[in-house]
């Protein structure tokens, strides 16, 4: 039977009772930032330098006052000893804490000192020592823990050791750490199976100075902390932080710390370390271990499902979460965060990875799964920590793929996935499930042909190279006078790829026309028959770098061609564009552009920058090196490898008409914010904020979109092939135009103050996705949020939904009206050049209606009057 | 500040103004002018050749107990013809924070380019609370200097103390910018405030070598005359915040919130979104425009410091400005703006703003100034990164002597805004956001309001203002034996807590 929650919370009355003083300060907090995580969950264990990158890339989320990492799965031998971990600060101090915390009240069957570099000073970025942790494999003596299940009344022994084990953590916690200036030791972890290490730096300097990298488990954390305040660190302040079995790390801060932290209080939790990852890891353990709700309802009392999306549960769920909320929603932490769990269920023997985002999605989040031989769930801040980790695992795991299956956000305290999702592993297997368990699983193209089967493929030199690139996509494709890619083998795949990349390399002049054919096979979804459409992008990424890779490095001579590559290690010999004279190079930042021609700008080379190397922002980033080789006259840039790197296209200037950028790899935030003028293409799914205040130009973007696409935008247009995450087009005003093909998940064009309502600025969202195949499926909800064009002054919503399922509960101040032929005048261009950009055609958008009945139309309230103007104009 | 660009303050009086008292003169006057002797400032005159006696120049008045001796006009007029009282359309003028006298002080100041020396309280206001208790222990002491020898002791003030005040003091890519005066203009909108306001506090800004801030309306082409002193504000609503206008600028402003409705964002009603204040919004004509709170990409720290990146990609040379109101953990704001990159931490306290913010906000919100200036300041001295960063403190400082209060509270300069509309001739109605605007001309876009107000003028007004602040702040520092105004940071010693 379980153990009745008040014997738990009961049995720490005595233990509590000096933090029951109503003089005692709980309210000192230490002020949380954001911060740059990521989880790994693998159905094989893997090794622990695979965190390395991708923790190193997003260093610019932390500030290196705080690193951890946290693993599951690592003490296979002990899976039923609690690895109660102890950091010495004051190594002093272990003789008197084995002797009164630990030999005393376990049997340890066995102590390892975690292994560490022997000067820490070796990594330069740590500035103090790290603790020396020891590890004691431990179970409570049988003696003690009768002892205490029959003080306090436990009828489940289970629980009473587990309970012990809490217990004896946080008074070795109060007494040699808690209260007191010098802080010598305290409790890393305890779980089983699992362990935590933090120290003041780099989750990656942790992880070298505990020499995790050749460690192998099956769950992996990284974080990194950006903490506000303090010059004097203590590693205790780091996450992860951790109740039982389970380590939880955090990115974001609650706005009612104090309020939660009194719920605890009334619950016998006293948080010592006073942050509020502390205290969100103490109300999973409360709901979880103590309460022993399913982590459905763990998840449902930590981010409530309100508003329509509560009442799209169905009728048994609404009663079960009314319960859970009643009882818990005050201490719900409100304000942008996000977790990631790392844990050991022992009870079922699974360990997991669980991602919850708050209801608000105010902090960034994506998900990424891949399956195969060895199967990996991602979740990370950025995406491009995701690729870093997965094209690191590929280069020493040839049937790791590095690129994912698939890539998406949760939608927090949603109906349909919940804000959460779990990635488990039991007997090497990985399953993935959102928050209510239903399945996440790849599918599979139902053309799925043997190999075996497949006819043969033209080799690809019988292709005719004077046809367009799109055309020969189209063949292709479609089959039309050769085979169709669906019906290709893998090899033939490579055999084409490969034989593109050798004519680039040889023939200058073929390789724009290479390079269109390989990124159109990249960006456009067709079905891939029975191979991985992520395999085949992973090849293509490959050989698109490669013939990057060959064009003339800057500085060379060469009379066939006007590109040049450009480098880290170049970066300084950044020149002209050779096929023009060169400009005067005294173009201050705020001066005029001069002026290029036509004829001017069609005989300039690209400037092909190769992004390996370049921090992420700042002086060395490759955004700046744009900055720079635009004012001494380039105006055609392929920016590749992009590792995270942000501001791309920042910094430019006023009217900059003429530029076009082609970003490959994993773009950073804020690309193309403040564009006046020209292109900016994204080859891929782009990040956080890309648009913010665009004032003219064109943004396209071949994937999803992060959060806050086009705050403040003013005009311009712009194509999203995939999803925007919450709060597209927020405050955007003037005549901004944007099509948005899937969805947005929240406040999508609120405050929207584009003008007029038909004429003026608008966002139209198809919302739409693509099967395996490549064919467009319709989804579900058109538009799953709330506060569509809540508070808007100006402008259109277009929304493709033939069906009605955007409901007047969705809008917050906007209205539904008829959608008329001139709307249709309005956006038909704009989805003719969709069409052409994305290969979505207007036919298959209308999907056989006639355009107002495929198109619905949101306006602000009460704007008749403006609609009576448009009439008369 | 040297002595030749002091005399940049040009007097400007004018004619009717509002008198403190009001003095009167029956018929049974007998034109004896023995007023005309009793008086010391010579509101009884009588001019070559007189046949009566003229009304009496109430504006002149400093009240009945105008000599030490305690006689005045009317205790001496042998005819019973003379009445003082104090002037009822003035006692309704203003507001505890802003008192007739401050007002009518500030007028001065801007008329003549010197404090008044008349009885007016141009030092503190009557709020009862804030910089209102708070004196310099050496304010009792002052040696008392009669107005007409008043701008030749600014001079030899100035000469002695330095009023500089460096604004970047992290050794890095952006520009060192030094000011010359310990204070600078706060935000204000294009569309609350007409541009000729604009103009006439840039103007004032490029003349005594401070900066003025665009506030979140984006910034019109008019402006950009004045470049070198123009601070390009980048608040939530981001409108008319473009490339162009973030390379214009030296120091780029980021407004997180403001101390008179912290967690509130803005309105501009559709009426006030005329076709200029639309285009230099790059808005449409005619719709209301949200500014939203917050910042939608900024929920922690981190992104802070993103954005703060953000900004220096497309200006590396700016110096950033964080302009937050004044939570409880206001220190800890202060902190991690510093760590993110900022140049300038701006608290703004909850005294100031506009007549527009919701008076339920104004006040009750954030933090009082006062507190938070200490804490922040206290809290950078003890992360040991105090002498990294400049502190600015705004929110209701009205006076030179509230400048001098929060630099010794632990800022190192001010940054005002009413004052300027005050010194342009606002009366504190708090009128600002109904209907076509101000009555004044000030805080308006209608056509045919802003005329008013001529930007010639207006600067002027300013600079005057400004002039005379300079010279009191000057007389003060030297009192306490100071020789610059960095010296006074930190310096609660000097200050004194009244009770009453």
């Amino acid at each position: 039977m379980r153990e009745q929650p008040e014997t738990i919370l009961n049995s720490r009355d005595e233990l509590m009772s000096s933090f029951r003083d109503p003089q005692a300060d709980f309210r000192s907090q230490e002020a949380e930032g954001g911060c740059g995580v990521i989880g790994l969950a693998s159905s094989k264990p893997i090794k622990g330098k695979y965190l390395l990158t991708p923790c190193s890339q997003m260093c610019n989320r932390g500030n290196g006052k705080g690193g951890g990492v946290a693993v599951v799965g690592c003490f296979p031998k002990f899976p039923n000893h609690y690895a109660v971990q102890v950091g010495y600060l004051d190594l002093d101090a272990r003789k008197e804490i084995e002797q009164k915390y630990i030999f005393p009240n376990f049997d340890v069957t066995g102590i390892e000192q975690q292994s560490y570099l022997e000067d820490y000073r070796d990594l330069p970025r740590l500035e103090i020592e790290p603790p020396r942790v020891v590890r004691y494999f431990s179970r409570v003596k049988e003696s003690i823990l009768s002892k205490f299940a029959e003080e306090h009344g436990f009828k489940d022994i289970l629980a009473a050791e587990d309970e012990f084990v809490f217990q004896n953590s946080f008074r070795l916690n109060k007494e040699f750490y808690g209260n007191r200036d010098d802080k010598k030791s305290f409790v890393l972890s305890h779980g089983r199976n699992m362990m935590i290490l933090k120290a003041v730096g780099y989750a990656e300097d942790i992880a070298q100075y505990y020499q995790l990298e050749d460690m192998e488990a099956n769950v992996w954390i990284g974080h990194q902390r950006y903490p506000t305040r303090g010059r004097v660190w203590h590693p205790g302040g780091a996450h992860p932080f951790s109740g039982l079995d389970e380590a939880l790390v955090h990115n974001g801060d609650f706005a009612n710390y104090f309020g939660v932290v009194e719920y605890l209080r009334q619950r016998n939790y006293f948080p010592l370390f006073m942050t509020d990852t502390e205290v969100a890891v103490y109300l999973f353990d409360l709901y979880n271990r103590v309460y022993g709700y399913p982590l459905e309802y763990v998840i449902e009392a930590l981010a409530p499902t309100t508003e329509r999306d509560f009442t799209k549960l169905p009728i048994e769920k609404q009663s079960v979460y009314r319960a859970i909320q009643r009882s818990h929603l005050h201490a719900s932490p409100d304000g942008p965060w996000f977790f990631i769990v790392a844990r050991n269920d022992v009870k079922t023997q699974t360990m997991q990875l669980i991602g919850i985002t708050d209801t608000s999605m105010l902090r960034p989040q994506v998900f990424a799964l891949q399956e195969g031989e060895r199967s990996i769930g991602v979740i990370a801040s950025e995406k491009q920590a995701i690729d870093a980790l997965l094209s690191d695992i590929a280069k020493d795991d040839p049937s790791v793929c590095p690129v994912a299956d698939r890539y998406w956000n949760a939608r927090g305290g949603s109906y349909n996935d919940g804000g959460a999702f779990v990635f488990s592993v039991k007997d090497s297997e990985l399953t993935s499930t959102d928050k209510f368990g239903r399945e996440v699983k790849i599918q599979v193209s139902r053309g799925k042909v043997q190999e075996s089967e497949l006819p043969h493929a033209i080799r690809s030199t019988q292709y005719d190279l004077t046809e367009s690139p799109l055309t020969v996509f189209d063949r292709m494709t479609l089959g039309s006078g050769y085979p169709a890619l669906s019906h290709w083998s893998m090899d033939e795949i490579d055999a084409l790829v490969h034989d593109r990349v050798a004519l680039a390399k040889t023939a200058a002049s073929k390789r724009s026309t290479v390079i269109e054919l390989l990124t159109v096979l990249h960006d456009r979804r067709y079905d891939p028959g029975a191979k991985k459409r992520s395999a085949i992008i992973a090849r293509l990424n490959v050989a698109l770098d490669e013939v990057f890779r060959s064009v003339t490095p800057i500085g060379l001579e060469d009379t066939s061609s006007g590109d040049r590559l450009i480098g880290w290690n170049d970066r300084t010999a950044i020149n002209p564009p050779p096929s023009l004279p060169p400009f005067a190079t005294d173009r201050t930042v705020g001066g005029i552009t001069p002026p290029l021609s036509k004829t001017e700008a069609g005989k300039q080379g690209v400037l092909f920058i190769d992004c390996a190397g370049f921090e992420p922002q700042g002086e060395d980033s490759a955004g700046r090196l744009i900055v720079n080789a635009y004012q001494l006259g380039w105006r055609k840039f392929v920016v590749f490898a992009c590792r995270g790197d942000r501001f791309i296209g920042c910094g430019l200037g006023a009217e900059t008409d003429g530029i076009r950028i082609d970003v490959y790899g994993s773009s950073g935030d804020y690309l193309g914010s403040g564009l006046d003028g020209g292109e900016i293409h994204v080859h891929g799914d782009a990040q956080d904020q890309v648009g913010q205040i665009l004032k003219r130009g064109k943004l396209i973007i071949h994937g999803m979109v992060g959060q806050t696409f086009l705050y403040g935008a003013k005009g311009g247009v712009a194509y999203v092939m995939g999803n925007a995450a919450g709060r597209p087009l927020i405050n955007a005003v003037g005549s901004i135009r944007t099509i948005i093909n899937g969805t947005a998940l929240d406040y999508a064009a609120e405050s929207f103050m584009a003008g007029a309502t038909t004429g003026g600025g608008f966002l139209i969202i198809n919302g739409i996705s693509f099967n395996e195949e490549g064919s467009i499926v319709p989804l579900i909800d058109r538009y799953p949020g709330g506060n569509f064009f809540s508070l808007a002054s100006g402008g259109a919503g277009y929304i493709n939904d033939p069906d009605w399922t955007l409901g007047y509960d969705q809008l917050n101040g906007g209205e539904i009206v008829g959608f008329e032929e001139a709307d249709w005048n309005v956006i038909e261009p704009y989805l003719k050049e969709n069409e052409e950009l994305f290969g979505i055609k207007v036919s298959d958008l209308l999907n056989g209606h006639v355009p107002n009945q495929a198109y619905r139309k949101v306006v602000p309230e009460r704007s008749g009057e403006v609609k009576n103007l448009d009439a008369h104009t | 500040m040297t002595i030749s660009e002091l005399s940049l303050a040009e007097t400007l009086p004018i004619a009717n103004k509002v008198s403190k008292w009001w003095v009167a003169r029956s018929d049974a006057c007998t034109h004896c002018t023995i007023c005309v002797d009793v008086c010391p400032t010579g509101a009884h005159t009588a001019g070559e050749g007189f046949v009566r006696m003229p009304q009496p120049k109430s504006e002149l008045c400093i009240g009945p107990n105008c000599r030490s001796d305690g006689r005045n006009c009317v205790t001496e007029c042998p005819a019973d013809a003379l009445r003082v009282e104090s002037n009822q359309s003035y006692e309704v003028l203003g507001d505890p924070r802003w008192p007739a006298d401050l007002l009518n002080a500030t007028w001065h100041e801007a008329e003549y380019g010197v404090a008044p020396r008349n009885g007016l309280e141009y030092r503190i206001g009557r709020s009862g609370g804030g910089f209102d208790r708070l004196r310099f222990k050496v304010e009792d002491n002052l040696a008392v200097i009669p107005e007409q020898g008043l701008a030749e002791a600014y001079q030899h003030a100035l000469a002695e103390v330095d009023m500089h005040l460096p604004l970047n003091r992290r050794q890095d890519e952006a520009e060192a910018i030094t000011i010359d005066t310990p204070w600078y203009g706060g935000g204000m909108s294009y569309g609350s405030i007409s541009l000729s306001v604009m103009l006439a506090r840039a103007s004032a800004a490029q003349r005594l070598g401070y900066f003025t801030s665009t506030g979140e309306g984006g910034y019109p082409i008019e402006l950009s005359r004045y470049k070198d002193n123009v601070i390009t504000q980048v608040a939530t609503g981001l409108f008319g915040v473009r490339e162009e206008t973030l390379q214009w600028a030296r120091i780029i402003e980021i407004k997180y919130a403001q101390g008179a409705k912290p967690g509130l964002g803005g309105h501009l009603l559709a009426d006030k979104v005329t076709r200029d204040v639309a285009e230099v919004r790059e808005a449409v004509e005619h719709t209301n425009l949200f500014s939203p709170f917050p910042f939608h990409s900024v929920y922690s720290v981190e992104d802070h410091k993103k954005h703060v990146d953000w900004l220096k990609s497309i200006n590396p040379r700016a110096v950033i400005s964080v302009k937050v109101s004044t939570p409880d953990d206001v220190d800890m704001v202060a902190v991690g703006s510093y760590y993110a990159g900022a140049h300038i931490i701006h608290l703004d306290g909850g005294y100031g703003g506009t007549g527009a913010a919701p008076d339920i906000a104004k006040k009750n919100i954030a933090m009082p100034i006062e507190y938070a200036i200490t804490k922040a300041h206290k809290f950078l001295e003890k992360e040991g990164i105090r002498d990294q960063v400049t502190l600015m403190a705004s929110g209701g400082l009205r006076t030179p002597y509230d400048v001098a209060k929060a630099i010794a509270l632990g800022a190192d300069g001010a940054i005002i805004g009413t004052a300027e509309l005050v010194a342009v001739e606002c009366v504190r109605c708090s009128n600002c956001e109904s209907g076509r605007g101000c009555p004044k001309g000030i805080a308006t876009t209608d056509a045919g309001l802003t005329p008013i107000i001529g930007s010639h003028w207006g600067g002027q007004r300013i600079v005057n203002m400004y002039s005379a602040w300079l010279g009191e702040l000057a007389l003060l520092l030297r009192s306490m034996g100071l020789h610059s105004i960095g010296e006074l940071r930190g310096r609660t010693d000097l200050l004194r807590y009244i009770k009453e």
